[in-house]
């Protein structure tokens, strides 16, 4: 399988795609409206982001099902038509995926918490994610769970997957920065969060979101600290602006793309961006690792 | 014990998220015949914002942040109805609040709810992730003064805009205030967006609904 061929080649640097809601805003999204639905309403725009960022370079690239799990589809009263959803998706993708390169399943948070939170349990989001994972088995390669904020949330997403499925996995979760170092909302630390993560059945650790690559540069030096597995990250483009009604993340590309060289020659194993990065950002981080 | 020592005991038992004590507090403060806005300003509140710095801190996660806003809402439920059976008892209005949609933080909103039943208005909080239409509907439903908007978000701010837009495209603009909540909010977006107001914390929040109500 490429994806394990890639993995134990120590010279490869695997590159991942960049931020998808971003690039549908810049296609004119409203805010509002959950991005998968457009897997069915505009398939030729979701085909034409995939392809961008393939052409940009990556070696593979995450079906636009982040919010693809019946908890997260209920919300905007989509959950019955969630085969058709994943379904679109991945021909979507799977369309422009040139040969040589993977597509991955995008499993993201279901976005309902646990008490004191919210009212979630953890068979909720067990049940929720193996929907989703079921439906999307048949056309991914390997999987990104990824936006995590909650650790016994991603365990959940790690089983409903394990229990179908024996393709590699990511596992990204999201930090943010505190005072007392890089913790989940729900108050976990990232080294409890990297050491049960270690302890799982996922190939790559991960972390995405939240933060900008100069913060994931120092959470990726504290993480490998705890884990011998290949790690993953794929940080925001700075912090947003809001400009008007629109919503902008400013950081230059090359400040971004050298700390993503930074971070690569701090061992990680798979980069690429979150939100706000673009294909242009990810053609820059192409140029970088064919550099090494 | 002194009536500020007190205060400061309510205040720490909502910050150890000790609901017990915090009630326990909330029960002896209505036998003593306390002044009980000033339990719920001095003592409870304080607490509660000492929690949110706590947060801000890096010492306290959501979930400690929740648990807080609840202890505070159950004591709330405990001191309402005898503040407004006395002569605190203050002109109602009528608020819908939520956190717009696409921003899952409802601790400020949940905190500025509470402090608003606590001062004798009738409130409705629809929670988080709330779609803009949905406000409205709810609003008119209700029969609303005010609709509280809060997004925590930079990237859903335009939520807060697209209240007042919707309310204009519906015509309804004279019908509702609307309010703004939330750290990225500022002045220049409150105008920006033709809104009515906004408030940086809780307390705020009670004297700008005040002010707007009387206008």
């Amino acid at each position: 399988m490429l994806f394990q061929d890639w993995i134990k080649d120590d010279s490869k640097i695997i590159l991942f795609d960049g931020g998808f809601g971003s690039e549908l805003i810049k296609r004119g999204l409203t805010s509002g409206k959950i991005p998968d639905i457009l897997n069915i309403e505009q398939p030729e725009i979701i085909s034409q982001i995939h392809k961008s960022y393939y052409d940009a370079g990556s070696d593979m690239c995450q079906t636009n099902t982040f919010g693809s799990t019946p908890l997260s589809l209920m919300r905007h009263n989509l959950e019955s038509r969630i085969e058709d959803i994943i379904e679109s998706a991945l021909k979507n993708i799977r369309e422009v995926c040139p040969s040589g390169c993977l597509v991955v399943g995008d499993i993201g948070p279901t976005g309902e918490f646990r008490p004191p939170v919210g009212n979630a349990s953890s068979e909720q989001w067990y049940s929720s994610f193996s929907t989703q994972a079921k439906l999307l088995e048949k056309g991914v390669d390997l999987w990104h769970i990824e936006t995590i904020s909650d650790l016994e949330e991603i365990l959940s997403a790690i089983n409903a997957i394990r229990d179908i499925s024996k393709k590699p996995l990511i596992a990204s979760i999201t930090y943010k920065k505190t005072k007392r170092g890089f913790f989940t909302i729900m108050g976990d630390s990232l080294e409890k969060c990297i050491k049960a993560l270690d302890n799982e059945n996922v190939d790559v650790i991960g972390a995405n979101c939240t933060l900008g690559s100069n913060d994931m540069l120092e959470l990726l030096k504290d993480a490998a600290k705890f884990t011998e597995k290949p790690l993953s990250v794929k940080p925001n483009a700075g912090q947003p602006i809001i400009e008007g009604d629109k919503t902008f993340y400013k950081q230059p590309v090359e400040e971004f793309t050298n700390d993503i060289r930074e971070m690569i020659e701090l061992g990680a194993k798979i980069v690429g961006g979150c939100c706000g990065t673009s294909p242009i950002t990810i053609k820059e981080i192409r140029g970088i690792i064919d550099s090494f | 014990m002194s009536k500020e020592d007190f205060y400061e005991e309510m205040s720490r038992a909502v910050v150890n998220l000790d609901e017990d004590k915090a009630l326990e507090y909330a029960d002896k403060a209505i036998k003593e015949n306390l002044s009980l806005l000033e339990v719920v300003e001095k003592g409870y509140a304080a607490g509660i914002r000492k929690v949110g710095e706590l947060w801000e801190e890096g010492e306290f996660f959501l979930p400690e942040l929740m648990r807080g806003a609840q202890i505070m809402q159950n004591c709330l439920d405990l001191l309402i109805p005898h503040l407004q059976s006395g002569s605190e008892k203050i002109s109602r209005g009528t608020l819908v609040i939520a956190t717009i949609e696409g921003d899952i933080h409802s601790i400020g909103k949940t905190i500025v709810g509470t402090m608003l039943r606590a001062y004798g208005y009738e409130v409705y909080d629809l929670g988080a992730d709330v779609p803009a239409e949905k406000i409205i509907d709810i609003a008119i439903e209700k029969d609303a003064d005010i609709i509280g908007v809060s997004a925590l978000l930079t990237t859903t701010m335009i939520g807060q805009k697209k209240i007042v837009d919707l309310l204009k495209e519906r015509k309804l603009v004279d019908k509702f205030k609307v309010i703004f909540g939330g750290a990225p909010v500022t002045d220049t977006w409150v105008k920006k967006c033709d809104a009515d107001g906004f408030a940086e914390n809780a307390i705020d929040a009670v004297k700008l609904v005040k002010s707007l109500m009387n206008k």
